[in-house]
């Protein structure tokens, strides 16, 4: 019950904030510009801000489904942009392209930012070194084998 | 406009479908859906205290009320600093009750503590009333705006009947937890809306707006200030009262009225479910005394100045700018109108299935003929609030305005059970059926119907612009004073003695200074937020009264002592919380007691032959007799037939 309360948590921060950002990026592609585009990225960063501080309060980690929808989303955001630039009209690239990429940096430093912070420089990059995790034995998990954890 | 309110008004119902889903999959106790276990999550409760508190207050009627009046209805937001310090106060001590004492509902802490069937009977009813005829106006209300949103395209009955069983789904199928859940969402969806909505209003609209501008209300009307502290008006319905019908003493006693939204029972089953922790205190200081007063203070008059024609029109303004944005609006109060209906339908069906149905009707039922129960309960109950909004509009409208007075009038029995041992069981009975009284002939619903079969009584709704809440407060609180002080030595004052000293023995508090010093500045900060004190903020930051010389401000004195005053009532609410401890619960250090008579587990006779009659088997009384060897047929079934 525990981890269905804390998913409700979670929903609940980020369905209003998806919302919220849904309504201002529309408007900032559709007709209000830049600024518009730029402000439908904070209730996103919001909302992330939000998740980091429900998995600090409840001790939790982020999940891997969560880890997933969010990398998934985010690379779907990456390639939207990457084929507005190519395919789009100078006008709309022009646009959006800026806002839109800034808004995307700023979410990945928030995660790097988060990494970092959470578990260290060294720690953070080991996260995702999963080369030296692919050996199922336990003995490959001791410090003198080389397994860290 | 109207698909994409339908999609997102779809995505919503979707939501609590499958949040009741993830519950009723969870597995448990079947018992726990009816109270969750009595372990709802602290954040729930944070996030729907303001939730309920924009609710209970009504989104579109409060913008509608500022519109119209200006700043003086804006006024009473002020209030939900009272509002979330009371919410405090009395969830902790009933949380505390319930555990010492094992008393599971509102009801039962009444009934048990003051040994009485009359308080279970009250609060049966006041659930009941915020239940079905409370919750089918703001649901007939909700619907109405909907037909409005789309044109007409959903008319109002059948959006009644789509949000009844968008909303009973979930209920039914995941109970109080799901329901909580999902309502918590909702209430953080609104808290993000109203500035958001406001602030994209104020950036895209075409000329200034408050505070540049005035708030157009009709000639006469002061859109500024508190017109007076006291109007010389007959009522509501009699005389209109010159100037605004919140004057200084109307808005305190709106504030009062607002308290209803904690003493009703479905809240107070929401205080008494919450796992131990912090959340109190940060559902009172933060996000409700903080956060949703300061919301609406900010953005209420900023917003009503907007909308001169109406919240549709200025929807379909926004939706031609931004149609996200123009849905968020109507998705604002729509959501308010249905968080209200879903919160008090479920939880006054759960305690009427338990105070009532478990407890008097089928006493021996197990949890999953409980749940069955209470799932039977809710179906009935949606069924019924819709039909009661779809077919009675009006009969609900007149009901309801009685609820939250009424509510009130449980204040004097509740502070007894939490704070004042020294408050008798006949003194509370006297002052409620008094305030009752009061309220009943100052609302609507007493007034109808004596006029119709008497004579026309003089006042109307509201004399003297003083809410029905307040009339019955203070007649309720001076019989209950004058009684109790006449029966202080009763003889079941012993067995109130021995939860204070429970409570005492598990709070073990050492009286701390300053404590005085609280009270002092709560009763001068009441009396000068919303209370008479509160006119002098009319011109006391333009005309400062030390100097002869005008202050040009640019926003208007009065929301400057709005603001003021919202910010030292939290500072106070934090006090409250934080350094007198009432925003924090610990199950640590609780020894259990019993306390009065247990619930009767057995049911009454009439009862059974009743039952009996309905689902044509024998009585309890009769099988039992039939036991023993004697014929009572006639008796079990005949009597009342």
């Amino acid at each position: 019950m525990d981890r269905l309360d804390r998913h409700a948590l979670v929903m609940a921060i980020w369905c209003p904030a998806s919302f919220l950002a849904l309504a201002l990026l529309h408007h900032g592609v559709t007709s209000g510009g830049g600024r518009w585009i730029a402000a439908g990225f904070v209730p996103i960063l919001g909302a992330f801000v939000g998740h980091v501080i429900v998995n600090a309060v409840l001790k939790t980690e982020f999940t891997a489904g969560e880890t997933a929808l969010g990398a998934g989303a985010y690379a779907l955001a990456l390639v939207g942009l990457l084929l507005t630039a190519l395919l789009g009209t100078k006008e709309l690239v022009a646009a959006i392209f800026l806002p839109a990429g800034i808004g995307l940096a700023a979410l990945l430093s928030a995660v790097i930012i988060y990494l970092v912070i959470r578990f260290g420089p060294r720690g953070a990059f080991e996260r995702f070194e999963v080369v030296r995790d692919n050996n199922p034995r336990p003995a490959s998990r001791l410090p003198h084998r080389g397994g860290r954890r | 406009m109207t698909p994409l309110l339908i999609g997102v008004l779809a995505l919503l119902a979707l939501y609590g479908l499958y949040f009741a889903a993830r519950v009723a999959r969870a597995g448990g106790n079947p018992a726990a859906f009816l109270d969750a276990g009595q372990s709802l999550p602290g954040w729930a409760i944070m996030f729907l205290l303001p939730g309920l508190a924009f609710a209970g207050l009504g989104v579109e009627r409060h913008l509608g009320l500022v519109a119209r009046f200006g700043l003086q209805a804006s006024h009473v937001a002020v209030g939900l600093v009272l509002v979330a310090a009371a919410a405090m106060m009395v969830w902790n001590r009933l949380w505390l009750v319930t555990r010492l004492a094992g008393l599971a509902t509102p009801a039962e802490a009444l009934g048990r503590y003051y040994d009485s069937i009359a308080f279970r009977v009250a609060m049966m009813s006041l659930a009941l009333l915020f239940a079905l005829p409370y919750a089918a106006d703001i649901l007939s209300a909700t619907a109405r705006l909907f037909e409005t949103a789309t044109g007409g395209v959903i008319p109002r009955a059948a959006g009644i009947w789509f949000f009844a069983l968008a909303l009973a789904i979930p209920a039914i199928i995941g109970g109080w937890r799901a329901t909580v859940l999902v309502l918590a969402m909702q209430a953080l969806l609104m808290a993000l809306l109203l500035p958001g909505v406001t602030l994209f209003t104020e950036i895209t609209a075409a000329g200034a707006g408050y505070p540049n501008q005035p708030i157009a209300v009709a000639d006469g009307v002061f859109w500024d200030r508190i017109p007076g502290v006291l109007q010389n008006a007959a009522g509501i319905g009699k005389s209109v009262p010159p100037g605004g019908i919140f004057p200084a003493v109307g808005i305190a006693s709106s504030v009062v009225a607002l308290l209803g939204l904690v003493l009703n029972p479905a809240t107070l089953y929401l205080g008494q479910g919450a796992r131990a922790g912090r959340s109190f205190g940060i559902a009172s200081v933060w996000l409700t005394g903080g956060l949703a007063a300061g919301i609406l203070l900010l953005s209420a008059p900023v917003l009503a100045s907007r909308m001169p024609g109406g919240l549709v029109p200025l929807s379909e303004n926004l939706f031609d700018i931004a149609p996200f944005v123009g849905v968020g609006l109507l998705l604002l109060t729509l959501t308010g109108g249905l968080l209200a209906v879903s919160f008090f339908v479920t939880g006054g069906t759960l305690l009427l299935t338990r105070d009532l149905v478990l407890t008097y009707l089928l006493p021996r039922l197990d949890a999953r003929a409980q749940r069955l129960a209470a799932r039977i309960g809710l179906g009935f109950a949606f069924f019924a609030v819709a039909l009661m909004a779809a077919f009675a509009p009006f009969a609900s409208a007149v009901l309801a305005s009685v609820a939250l007075p009424l509510a009130v009038q449980m204040l004097p029995a509740f502070l007894g059970v939490c704070f004042l041992p020294w408050v008798s069981r006949g003194a509370v009975l006297a002052g409620m059926a008094w305030g009752i009284l009061i309220v009943l002939f100052t609302e609507p619903l007493g007034l109808i119907l004596f006029e119709a079969l008497f004579v026309e009584l003089p006042w109307g709704r509201w004399p003297l612009t003083i809410h029905s809440a307040l009339w019955g407060l203070v007649f309720n609180l001076a019989l209950v004073g004058l009684a109790s002080a006449a029966s202080h030595k009763a003889p079941d004052r012993p067995g109130r003695d021995r939860l204070h000293r429970a409570i005492a023995a598990t709070l073990h508090t050492a009286p701390k200074g300053g404590r005085g010093l609280l009270w002092s500045l709560l009763l001068l900060w009441g009396f000068l937020a919303y209370g008479p004190g509160a006119i002098l903020g009319n011109t006391f930051f333009s005309e400062p009264i030390f100097t002869a010389r005008s202050a040009t401000l640019g926003i208007p004195s009065l929301w400057v002592w709005q603001l003021l005053f919202w910010l030292l009532g939290a500072v106070l609410v934090w006090w409250l919380a934080y350094r007198v401890g009432f925003g924090r619960t610990s199950e640590e250090g609780i020894k259990p007691i019993v306390l009065g008579l247990q619930a009767p587990r057995r049911t009454p006779d009439w009862l059974a032959a009743g039952l009996a009659r309905v689902a044509q088997r024998p009585a309890l009384g009769a099988s039992r007799r039939a036991k023993n060897g004697a014929a009572t047929p006639r008796r079990a079934g005949g009597k009342g037939g």
